[in-house]
């Protein structure tokens, strides 16, 4: 037997009351591992961007167009291999108007060239290019809808109210995971055919094809100072800090993530602490006894601290072990196939694994810090409760 | 006379506990309560002494002294050479786990350890191999009769079973005196006597120095020695 044997036998003295309380830390550790996780895989989400890709947007603001001129002209700047126009269609399923999904207006011709990685058949690729009211989807949004080539369907447009009606041409599909494979493309020309006077020739953004990912910054530079002197400014940038830059949209989100975690773990000090302390308060006669016997003051703190850290330790694995199937599994597998835009990648980093079982640990001895350092003063005669 | 001598007490002469002139007082609110007044005793070594006395007499209050739990308010206490009550707390818990066994009235078992691994309890402070502190146990089991229930958990146990288990964790780091305090004092007659017995054997045999804190006259009639206390004092006959 060893001194350590005594506080890891003392944690399971109490089963129920152990097992209730690792379960509790269990499941903060799971809320910690989970809202770390919607952070890094948010965050990382840009990582996943083309580096030689560049979007152009209004200078003021992302809601605001750009003339659809600016698109040939963004092409003609040495660097840049190929440029096209988007714009945020913005419709719904008419029947199913909760379920979020992308729609953009796009300039097809230019389509494959910048956005390489999204694959298509090649004779859904034609079939789509001779059908002015044709659409391609990802594949994860087919599945939803039930939509197969050749289907007919009608959206709801919100930013261009009416009735849309569109052909499905193709069902894409994508090997790099920022891919978001819920979305919709339809022709520019269809929009823009379909528009009043006044919103013709708009677009939403343009995104450009560059021939290095060396020379983003420049050729961005070079893209905004061409239109400074115009009406409407631009401001360039990779398609990183494009999405870097819509991600700082969500910054008060993340940062109350970040503090929900925070708070979480509080949770679990608690938890722990009251524990601990109950524990420590039945055994006070056991504790006069061992400093009877010639146990040291520090000898008692361990036994306390080790208790604790041996519960947290506990319900940290235990709430990994619950995290890995529920988080990847379940929430990762649904988030990355629906909202594969946002999470591309849905999984647990391992710095968030080892953050949980360190912080579980570590918060235990926290919480055990006073219970121990009460224990370590005890007075003798007192915890033996002997009055002559 | 404070004290009642008997025949054929096994002690060598030499003192083992040496008490001088020992108050103790405890602060109680606005009150100071004097336990013990101007106290001596000597205790030579092998004796078996008995303190007697009625609740609040300061019986139990004069043992804490002996064992060093507590220090007196003034006055000296020397057991084995030492004063225990100039030393650090730190030092007086070690002086405590080389040269004093402890027996309980309520024997006071870890009941997350079993038998063997109480008795091996106090050797955990000392540097002894681990293979080495379980055959000390294992001995001192055997001393109080009970190898044949090491394995066995405090709750599995009778309870002159377990106070039996207590005597070998008392005397298993081989001290050189063990305090009893009331250590029959929850067991039934036919038990009480085993213990009583057994005690008599440590004392007899191992030669060690044995102070019992006990209401029980038939328990003190084992004594060698027996002290009556009465209000802080020992008694005059």
């Amino acid at each position: 037997m060893q001194l350590s044997s005594l506080a890891t036998r003392n944690v399971l003295r109490n089963r129920f009351r152990t097992i209730a309380t690792a379960l509790g830390v269990a499941v903060a550790i799971l809320a910690f591992v989970l809202l770390r996780t919607v952070v890094s895989a948010w965050t990382e989400g840009a990582e996943y961007a083309a580096k030689d890709r560049l979007g152009t947007r209004h200078k003021v603001s992302f809601i605001l167009s750009l003339p659809l001129r600016y698109v040939a002209e963004v092409e003609q700047i040495p660097g840049v291999k190929r440029s096209m126009g988007a714009s945020w269609f913005g419709a719904k399923h008419p029947t199913r108007e909760q379920e979020f999904f992308a729609t953009i207006a796009v300039q097809s011709k230019a389509f494959f060239e910048v956005y390489d990685e999204i694959q298509v058949p090649e004779a859904q690729r034609a079939a789509w290019m001779e059908n002015r009211k044709g659409a391609i989807v990802g594949r994860v949004l087919a599945k939803k809808f039930g939509w197969n080539v050749g289907d007919r369907v009608k959206l709801r447009g919100t930013i261009y109210p009416g009735d849309w009606d569109f052909e499905i041409s193709g069902i894409y599909d994508s090997q790099r995971r920022s891919v978001d494979l819920a979305s919709f493309f339809f022709h520019y020309d269809y929009l823009n055919d379909s528009v009043p006077a006044r919103r013709k020739d708009q677009i939403g953004w343009i995104a450009s094809r560059i021939d290095s990912s060396d020379k983003a910054a420049q050729i961005s530079k070079q893209i905004d100072e061409k239109f400074d002197e115009r009406d409407i400014q631009t401001l360039s940038m990779s398609e990183k800090a494009l999405n870097n830059s819509f991600m700082g949209m969500f910054a008060a989100v993340l940062g109350a993530m970040d503090l929900v975690s925070i708070v979480i773990l509080l949770i679990m000090m608690l938890i722990l602490g009251n524990t601990v302390a109950m524990g420590v308060r039945e055994r006070t006669h056991e504790y006069g006894v061992l400093r009877a016997i010639g146990f040291l003051p520090r000898h008692l703190a361990s036994f306390v601290l080790g208790e604790a850290a041996a519960i947290g330790a506990l319900g940290g694995g235990l709430g990994l072990l619950l995290s890995y199937p529920v988080v990847e599994k379940g929430l990762g597998r649904f988030l990355e196939e629906n909202m594969s835009g946002f999470f591309p990648v849905f999984r647990i980093d391992t710095s968030t694994t080892i953050q949980a079982f360190v912080f579980a640990t570590l918060l235990g001895l926290i919480a055990a810090a006073i219970p121990a350092y009460r224990t370590s003063k005890l007075n003798v005669i007192d915890a033996l409760r002997r009055v002559g | 006379m404070t004290d009642e001598k008997k025949t054929g007490t096994g002690t060598n002469g030499s003192k083992m506990i040496e008490v001088r002139n020992v108050t103790k007082s405890f602060v109680r609110g606005k009150e100071t309560l004097e336990v013990l007044k101007g106290l001596d005793l000597d205790v030579p070594e092998g004796s078996f002494d008995a303190l007697m006395g009625p609740s609040g007499s300061g019986k139990s209050t004069l043992l804490n002294l002996i064992a060093g739990l507590d220090q007196p308010s003034s006055g000296k206490v020397v057991v084995g050479g030492s004063e225990p009550a100039s030393m650090s707390d730190s030092a007086r818990a070690q002086w405590r786990a080389r040269n004093v066994g402890f027996v309980f009235q309520t024997f006071n078992m870890m009941p997350v350890l079993t038998a063997l691994e109480n008795v091996e309890l106090p050797l955990l402070l000392t540097k002894l191999p681990s293979k080495e502190r379980k055959q000390r146990a294992q001995i001192a089991l055997r001393v109080v009769g009970l190898e044949d229930r090491m394995h066995h958990y405090p709750n599995q146990l009778s309870g002159g079973q377990e106070q039996r288990v207590a005597i070998a964790r008392a005397i298993v780091s081989d001290p050189k005196i063990i305090v009893a305090d009331e250590p029959t004092g929850d067991l039934d007659r036919k038990s009480a006597d085993e213990i009583l017995d057994l005690l008599q054997r440590l004392n007899r045999e191992q030669n060690k120095t044995i102070i019992m804190v006990t209401h029980d006259p038939s328990a003190a009639e084992r004594a060698t020695v027996i002290h009556r206390l009465d209000k802080g004092a020992l008694a005059q006959n």
